[in-house]
């Protein structure tokens, strides 16, 4: 699978519809708070005990901003004052202590991704101090295929702070950029300089990150295909390994800061469309390759590879080259993924520290998967990482009969074979080019969530899938 | 498709046996195959079995130093037997997958010298030892049984014996699991292992980083391979030569 999948807007126009990302399944609305502090700790006594325990991804967030992107629909805090960095990174490095202690020492660390919020919020100085005591909890590899990155916003970075992360021993960086047109940069709260941005990813470079991803968005109020188009060509030129162009979700009633975004300064279905194509086009032409849902990457970036090797894998923190880790979310509203469960930290700063000064774990809700669950979300991982499903494969592991047990699954595909989305056959079921783009929309079919009756107004939780 | 469906890995469990048809994997299943008894004789045997259970994980189905009273079948489930030693430290004696029988080192002694814990949900059919040799007395295919099963309990403890390496010792454990579940008509290449790293390791003497150090080398060089907790057989004839001194021990 190569190349970036064409774009048909009449079809992308039918099916766009509110749907989960996919990040995990199930998904975050089916967590619930009886999954406890005890339940997580048996859950990773209990992952420590395979014959070859996974090894480790972790994941830190910092929620801290210097200020709102209207955009925003992280869990983040807005504040000016540095000194609130502080007592969060000393709790921080509690949940480290008392998280890694509960995990065996030979489980190897080799994914750590520093998100948020902010996380050059932290000067290098804190940042070293947290990354100190991850590598006194927690093993960390020191072979040069670990990936240690960071988000960054380039609009608060100092001169210096790029090579002291490199000498932290972080490896990839994020950069946040959405738009350079300025009057959409008004519109969303978020003025940044082309000249800053550039700077930051040349400074990555020539301090060996082994990758640079930089996230735009689509959607954005005020946004135009003439300035879309210039910072397409702005970012396409500086050519960084990694792109994410995201869909804006406009969900105000969930996401406080939205609220400052005009509904009439939105651009048009029919015009966000065209966004989209704008920018599938030009990538493209630039020669990157399409991962899946929202990602891009250069054919050489070790993204592309393991998607084309078939072993990409997808979670919180998007697409990973990393098969078969734990994922330990440390931080408030951090999610982690242990054995057959998913988890969440309280969302609140003041529970998440309650918790901590307390001695206790400061999970919040969760879920312990059952075999159902297990069995579809190696289905959905499939088709969001491979853009198929290897039917056979999917029996063997799970002993089931696969046309027997997703009958209702394979009863809701129909429609989307008869539109040429996905084919079908005794042995796989496949993402047609066209089908590519919307496979959330596939994998919808195998979530059994989504065809229970619900509680009245879940499906306002999702945002729509372009 | 169907190939995978037939040997399944997951949780193996007894159909139930009726009285005159005694479960798959009935431990005294031999018995009466072999010595060809009448419905009479059958149910008398049957009727001193007793479905219990099931156990959830980490209960205990007997305590070292209880009175011993009876042996049991494993129908489902796995059994580990363990005991304290003087320094408090656990040691683990074995484990007992379904078909086996538990408590037959006890037969000597009036009370159960180890410690016998489910490490999954675990179903027994229990068979009151008095009445057993009672009837064994009279029914020499029982008698034979029972000396069989004394035996092969016996013989068990030798995997731990001995000075073997860890690739020794790993490689005797898995081809032992897997001829026990290929006698009992489970897969013999793929089978899930139910106990825990570091019971496995304990049994072993071995250090649980060592375990998974073995096994993900066995994978690396094709020997088998690992998913969670269960374990593909790629290489059997290659893991046989390496257990070769240790299963002869």
């Amino acid at each position: 699978m190569s190349g970036i999948p064409p774009f048909d807007a009449e079809l992308l126009r039918r099916y766009d519809r509110p749907g989960p990302r996919y990040t995990s399944y199930p998904t975050a609305p089916q967590f619930h708070s009886e999954f406890d502090e005890s339940a997580l700790r048996s859950h990773i006594r209990r992952s420590n005990e395979d014959p070859i325990p996974r090894r480790l991804s972790l994941y830190v967030h910092i929620p801290y901003c210097f200020s709102p992107c209207f955009y925003c629909g992280c869990t983040r805090i807005i504040t000016r004052d540095l000194s609130r960095a502080r007592p969060y990174l000393e709790r921080l490095v509690r949940e480290t202590a008392l998280v890694g202690s509960l995990f065996d020492r030979d489980r190897e660390v080799v994914q750590l991704h520093l998100g948020g919020g902010t996380p050059n919020f932290l000067r290098p100085e804190e940042l070293e101090e947290l990354i100190d005591s991850l590598g006194s909890h927690f093993r960390l590899s020191s072979t040069p295929a670990r990936d240690f990155s960071i988000e960054l916003d380039p609009r608060f970075l100092e001169p210096g702070d790029i090579a002291a992360y490199s000498q932290l021993g972080l490896n990839r960086a994020s950069l946040g950029v959405q738009d350079f047109d300025p009057t959409v940069q008004q519109a969303v709260n978020r003025v940044q300089s082309v000249e800053e941005t550039l700077r930051a990813i040349d400074e990555c470079r020539a301090h060996g990150f082994r990758s640079v991803n930089v996230d735009l968005i689509y959607g954005l109020p005020k946004q135009t295909i003439e300035g879309f188009s210039r910072t397409l060509d702005i970012v396409l030129e500086a050519r960084p390994e990694r792109l994410a162009i995201y869909s804006y979700a406009h969900l105000p009633d969930l996401f406080k800061a939205q609220r400052q975004i005009k509904a009439e300064d939105l651009p048009s279905p029919d015009a966000k469309l065209a966004l989209l194509e704008l920018a599938i086009d030009k990538l493209s032409a630039a020669g990157y390759v399409y991962i899946g849902m929202d990602h891009f990457a250069l054919p050489e970036d070790d993204l592309a590879r393991a998607q084309a090797a078939g072993t990409l894998q997808r979670n919180f923190m998007g697409y990973t080259t990393h098969a078969d880790c734990d994922l330990v979310g440390l931080g408030m509203s951090a999610i982690s993924h242990i054995g057959d469960s998913f988890s969440q930290n309280a969302r609140l700063l003041e529970q998440w520290e309650i918790a901590l000064d307390q001695g206790r774990l400061p999970v919040w809700r969760g879920r312990s998967l059952d075999h159902d669950d297990v069995v579809r979300a190696d289905v959905i991982q499939q088709l969001m990482c491979q853009a198929g499903v290897d039917i056979a494969a999917i029996e063997r592991r799970h002993e089931i009969e696969f046309p027997v047990y997703f009958a209702d699954s394979l009863e809701r595909l129909r429609p989307l074979v008869a539109d040429g989305l996905v084919s079908v056959d005794d042995r796989r079921i496949t993402a047609t080019s066209r089908g590519r783009l919307l496979l959330r929309i596939i994998a919808m079919c195998f979530d059994r969530y989504l065809h229970e009756p619900q509680p009245a107004a879940a499906s306002a939780r999702y945002s729509r899938v372009i | 498709m169907k190939e995978h469906l037939e040997q399944r890995a997951v949780r193996p469990i007894a159909d139930d046996g009726d009285e005159f048809h005694f479960c798959s994997t009935c431990a005294f299943s031999q018995a009466c195959l072999s010595s060809g008894y009448d419905k009479a004789q059958l149910r008398e045997l049957h009727v001193l079995v007793e479905h219990v259970g099931p156990y959830k994980e980490g209960e205990h189905i007997f305590r070292e130093g209880d009175p011993f009273n009876a042996i049991a079948a494993v129908r489902a489930g796995t059994v580990k037997t363990y005991v304290i030693d003087t320094e408090g430290r656990e040691q683990v004696q074995g484990f007992f997958l379904p078909g086996e029988v538990i408590g037959l080192n006890a037969i000597s002694q009036s009370r159960y010298p180890s410690n016998a814990v489910a490490l999954e949900s675990v179903l027994l059919c229990r068979f009151s030892f008095p009445n057993i040799a009672a009837l064994a007395l009279r029914v020499p295919g029982i008698q034979q049984q029972l000396f069989r099963l004394l035996s092969s309990d016996i013989g068990k403890a030798s995997l731990l014996a001995g000075n073997y390496s860890a690739d020794e010792r790993m490689a005797a454990f898995l081809v032992s699991l897997s001829r026990r579940y290929a006698a009992r008509g489970f897969s013999a290449t793929r089978f899930l292992l139910t106990m825990s790293r570091t019971d496995i390791a304990n049994y072993l003497r071995l250090a649980p980083e060592t375990v998974s150090r073995v096994l993900r080398r066995f994978q690396d060089d094709g020997l088998l391979k690992v998913d969670r907790r269960e374990i593909e057989l790629l290489d059997r004839s290659r893991l046989e030569t390496l257990a070769r001194d240790v299963l002869r021990g």
